[in-house]
């Protein structure tokens, strides 16, 4: 029965064509619209990310997400330092100063653009990019040396060829872009420039307290949310866990942006619109073949087995559908991981789970509405 | 056949992309180590701060008396100095031009004293003497003369016009010779006692003007107040220092035992005790890790300077000062070094 | 219901069950309730012997169709009672009625009702494949039992590729695959021309009139009468005629 299913299924290409790709527009908008999304709200996070070393980040206890930095006392340093389980902690600078491109620029003369600066302890560069394209972080320690990212250096220079050594004004101050290297790309695409502490106090604008995070790596042994507790109960600060502050500071995009909103309109219309072609095609299929079923049912099968021929059906339909979409979500993230705009966008495995989970609805709410009609049908239509 | 399984194959393909995709693109940045291990904390309950090295006798900033050209500098970096040891010598020449001017007043002073006490001139006595005899002389001929002349009256010899002029005569020349006598009086009796006081007075105001002069030129070398080594020169000779210089000229301390000023925030002064083990850590790459001795507390809490470096210094909280003392000699430590200090707090 | 009411004498001698494929009794059938309530059948009284070939005949609408629907199980009487194969179908669950059917029951449609993604062998297969045969199997006699309706050469054809006469022959050869014992035809001449009409009517008395076996035709197609060896003749939902042979019998 399963092979009449199959060919009943694939004897009209058109049809089965047209019940495919309605399957896998759907599964794709899904995947791409959630990806894409995901994508974004991550790049929120990059800040957390992008740091590979220590496990858990102090902060002010009123800051909501890792862009919205309020200074801590250089001291607080010292008093995380003294607290249990606390292998070490450095300091972590991150601010937004206005750079001064150098005469010749693309417009000929020298913009000025806001830039992502990040202070990194000068002693142990914690927080350093880990992918050089040019130079090496420890380069950093050359006089006025600043390290920039490639989508940075994009924005900044576009068209030019990868080049180290040029000179920019950071408040008044004269950096050397000393390298380049390839990290996550923040929120609103702003170039990120590298730089150590002590430097970065001297670009950034001037301010009462200027530390702007502590990264702290918990002695080994102790489970880092132990410790983040311990710092918050032994200094008042608010210490938390590299996944609790992602998980925050999406909360915090999620709570006080339409960018989640619109998104999520999408990926419902993608829902509907997979279930409105796929079901639609898949129901008036049946409909179709209703006939047919007829016949099979008057010449002796049961319902059971009619059932199972339709999900048959929708399952095939179903997982072809699935894998069409899906890869083409992935052809298209693979094709754009060139383009600096959409750099380190890519598909979750959650989300081809989800996708799978949101096609398997759709599929089953289609053959649902189909092996309704099969089953109500009087087997006495064929001598009709 | 193309058809019936070309469709599924492919979607197969594709979901493996995906699925390719999926694992290669979605790797989380593996946890690294810190480039340069950062300094981890020696103790298992810590109380930490910032803090610095410095001399045992602390940073003696050496300033200048006076402000002026600097003429000549005796010491150099690192040299180890005793105390009054010249350091450097502003421009005196002024001051030795002027000493001049008031040693000769001195010399002028004392000259005049000397003339008004070597009075009465002996020269000056001899034609006073002889005044006085021919006052006398004069007196012994005029009384002969009116001695005749009274006899001569009485004789009616003289007339009456001579006998009283021959008498007027005596009384004149008694008045000279009592003139005469005390002339020679005044001349023998030598300078006024008044005189000499005031000569004498200013004697002594030209010695303390030359002195004044000789402190002051005494002044434009700086030497040093205590025994111990150049940290820091900040004179050149041509140079000008004013008051007050706006950094150290020199620096100096006594470094045979370096001690480490540690700042202990005001929110952990309740956990610090004095008699707490420390260490102190270098920063950078080749850490040291030397042990501290508790020398002493300021018992006064000061406001902190953010030790970042930059221009403008930032007043953060409010800081205990604590001082260590190295106990190790290390070389390659030197003043004004950043350390982070830890103390075991777990006692 | 039908178990308070007294059952037929004929149905219950055993003679008459074995002497014939199909006997109806009292058969009435409604459809709708209420107002609109309709009675197709009201009151059918009727045979169908085996080793015979009986047409049921009659104008649109006189219930034809329901009867055969009845007599196959795919509706249930609403009265009266139907014995087919010695077996009474009132006292059958819809399963066993399903599986009676895919057991005993070979069907030739009007439209014929190939399925149009499979070829002739594949469709004459249809019923050896509900019957749960392996598929080689079932199309290995499927090709046998087409071979023997004439269509050895379009074995490999699929439906639109063939004309109707010869859709309706696979449609018969899959009615025959199965080897039922009552082989039920709606109207198998209808669609198709004079000619292929008689061939289609020779096949099917060349096929049906065995020992042991039954071929219900229903048809208005005044053409293939003389194929009949019983006619029933049906009316505004009732008998109204049975002719055996040439000579109409009165009930």
């Amino acid at each position: 029965m399963v092979w009449i299913a199959l060919k009943m299924l694939t004897g009209d290409r058109t049809k089965y064509m047209g019940i495919v790709f309605g399957v896998a527009f759907a599964s794709m908008l899904i995947s791409h619209q959630v990806s894409i999304f995901l994508s974004i709200m991550a790049r929120c996070t990059s800040l957390i990310r992008n740091v590979q070393e220590g496990e858990i980040f102090v902060m002010d206890p009123t800051v909501r997400q890792a862009d919205e930095v309020i200074g801590l006392s250089d001291d607080d340093l010292h008093r995380v330092r003294g607290v249990d389980g606390v292998a070490w902690a450095v300091k972590f600078y991150r601010g937004t100063v206005r750079a001064r491109l150098p005469e010749g620029g693309p417009k000929g003369h020298g913009d000025f653009r806001s830039v992502v600066l990040l202070g990194l302890d000068d002693a142990s560069l914690v927080g350093a990019p880990r992918k050089m394209l040019m130079g090496s972080v420890e380069d950093l320690r050359k006089p006025d040396a600043v390290i920039i990212d490639e989508a940075g250096y994009f924005y900044l220079f576009p068209g030019q060829p990868h080049q180290i050594g040029q000179t920019i004004e950071m408040t008044d101050r004269r950096a050397e872009i000393v390298g380049i290297c390839e990290v996550g790309q923040p929120f609103q695409s702003m170039p990120i420039f590298y730089t150590k502490y002590s430097r970065a106090m001297q670009f950034s604008p001037p301010e009462r307290r200027l530390l702007s995070y502590i990264i702290v790596e918990p002695e080994s042994g102790v489970p880092a949310p132990v410790v983040a507790q311990r710092i918050m109960n032994d200094t008042g600060l608010q210490a938390l866990t590299k996944e609790t502050f992602r998980w925050n500071t999406i909360q915090f995009y999620v709570q006080n942006t339409g960018i989640p909103f619109n998104f999520g309109i999408t990926v419902v219309l993608g829902f509907v619109v997979g279930i409105a072609i796929a079901g639609q095609t898949f129901y008036l299929f049946t409909i179709e073949n209703l006939k047919q079923f007829g016949a099979l049912k008057a010449m002796g099968t049961s319902n059971l087995r009619i059932v199972g021929m339709i999900l048959v059906q929708a399952l095939v339909v179903g997982l072809i559908g699935y894998g069409l979409g899906v890869g083409g979500t992935a052809l298209f993230f693979t094709l754009t991981q060139g383009a600096i705009p959409l750099k380190g966008f890519h598909m979750l495995w959650q989300v081809m789970a989800g996708t799978a989970a949101a096609v398997s609805i759709i599929v089953v709410l289609a053959s649902l509405l189909s092996i309704r009609k099969v089953l109500v049908l009087e087997p006495a239509v064929v001598f009709r | 056949m193309l058809f019936r399984y070309g469709l599924p194959l492919l979607a197969f393909a594709s979901m493996m992309f995906a699925l390719r995709h999926v694992v290669i693109a979605d790797q989380e940045p593996p946890k690294q180590p810190p480039p340069v291990e950062p300094s981890r904390t020696p103790f298992k309950s810590a109380l930490a701060g910032g803090g610095v090295i410095e001399p045992k006798s602390e940073n003696i900033a050496i300033g200048s008396h006076l402000p002026g050209v600097v003429a000549e500098v005796f010491a150099n970096v690192n040299d180890e100095v005793e105390a009054g040891q010249k350091l450097f010598r502003l421009d005196n020449r002024q001051l030795l031009a002027e000493l001049e001017v008031r040693q000769a007043m001195l010399e002028s002073s004392r000259s005049s004293l000397e003339k008004l006490r070597s009075q009465p001139r002996p020269e000056e006595i001899p034609i006073t003497e002889a005044t006085v005899q021919e006052a006398r002389v004069m007196v012994e001929d005029t009384k002969a003369q009116f001695a005749r002349a009274e006899r001569g009256h009485s004789s009616g010899a003289v007339s009456e016009e001579e006998y009283v002029r021959q008498k007027y005569a005596v009384a004149t020349a008694n008045a000279k010779l009592t003139k005469a006598e005390a002339e020679l009086r005044l001349l023998r009796s030598g300078a006024w006692k008044s005189d000499l006081s005031v000569a004498e007075a200013q004697v002594k105001q030209a010695q303390a003007q030359v002195l004044q002069t000789e402190t002051e030129l005494k002044r434009l070398e700086v030497t040093a107040p205590v025994k111990g080594r150049v940290l820091q020169k900040n004179v050149r000779p041509g140079e000008y220092v004013g008051i007050p210089p706006g950094q150290a000229l020199m620096v100096i301390g006594d470094v045979s035992t370096l001690h480490v000023r540690m700042d202990v925030d005001e929110n952990d002064i309740s956990r610090f005790k004095k008699d707490l083990v420390g260490k102190a850590i270098t920063r950078g790459a080749n850490k040291r890790e030397v042990s501290l001795k508790f020398v002493r507390v300021e018992p006064y809490v000061v406001a902190k300077k953010s030790l970042t470096g930059s221009g403008t210094e930032r007043v953060d909280t409010r800081v205990l000062n604590v001082i260590y003392a190295i106990e190790t000699k290390d070389p390659n430590l030197y003043v004004g070094q950043q350390v982070d200090v830890y103390l075991d707090a777990a006692k | 219901m039908n178990a308070t009411q007294p059952i037929p004498k004929s149905l219950s001698t055993a003679a008459s069950a074995s002497q014939f494929a199909v006997v109806c009794r009292g058969v009435t059938k409604d459809f709708g309730t209420g107002e609109a309530r309709v009675q197709v059948l009201r009151g059918v009284d009727a045979e169908v012997p085996y080793c015979e070939m009986t047409l049921l005949v009659g104008p649109s609408g006189c219930g034809k169709t329901t009867l055969i629907s009845l007599i196959c199980g795919l509706l249930d009487v609403t009265d009266g009672e139907i014995q087919v194969l010695g077996e009474n179908l009132s006292h059958m669950s819809s399963r066993r009625k399903t599986a009676f059917r895919s057991a005993n029951v070979g069907f030739v449609f009007q439209q014929y009702n190939l399925l149009p993604s499979l070829n002739a062998a594949e469709n004459a297969a249809v019923p050896l494949i509900i019957g749960r045969q392996p598929r080689s199997h079932a199309i290995a006699k499927a090709t046998e039992v087409l071979k023997q309706v004439g269509l050895g050469d379009k074995i490999r054809s699929y439906p639109n590729q063939m004309s109707g006469g010869q859709q309706q022959r696979v449609a018969i050869a899959r009615a025959l695959v199965h080897d039922p014992r009552l082989l039920v035809c709606d109207e198998p001449t209808a669609a198709l021309d004079g000619k292929s009409g008689q061939t289609v009517m020779e096949l099917l008395r060349t096929v049906g009139r065995r020992e042991d076996r039954a071929v219900i035709i229903v048809t208005h197609d005044n053409r293939v009468h003389h194929f009949g060896d019983r006619i029933i003749a049906m009316s505004d939902g009732k008998v109204e005629s049975v002719t055996t042979g040439s000579q109409p019998v009165n009930h």
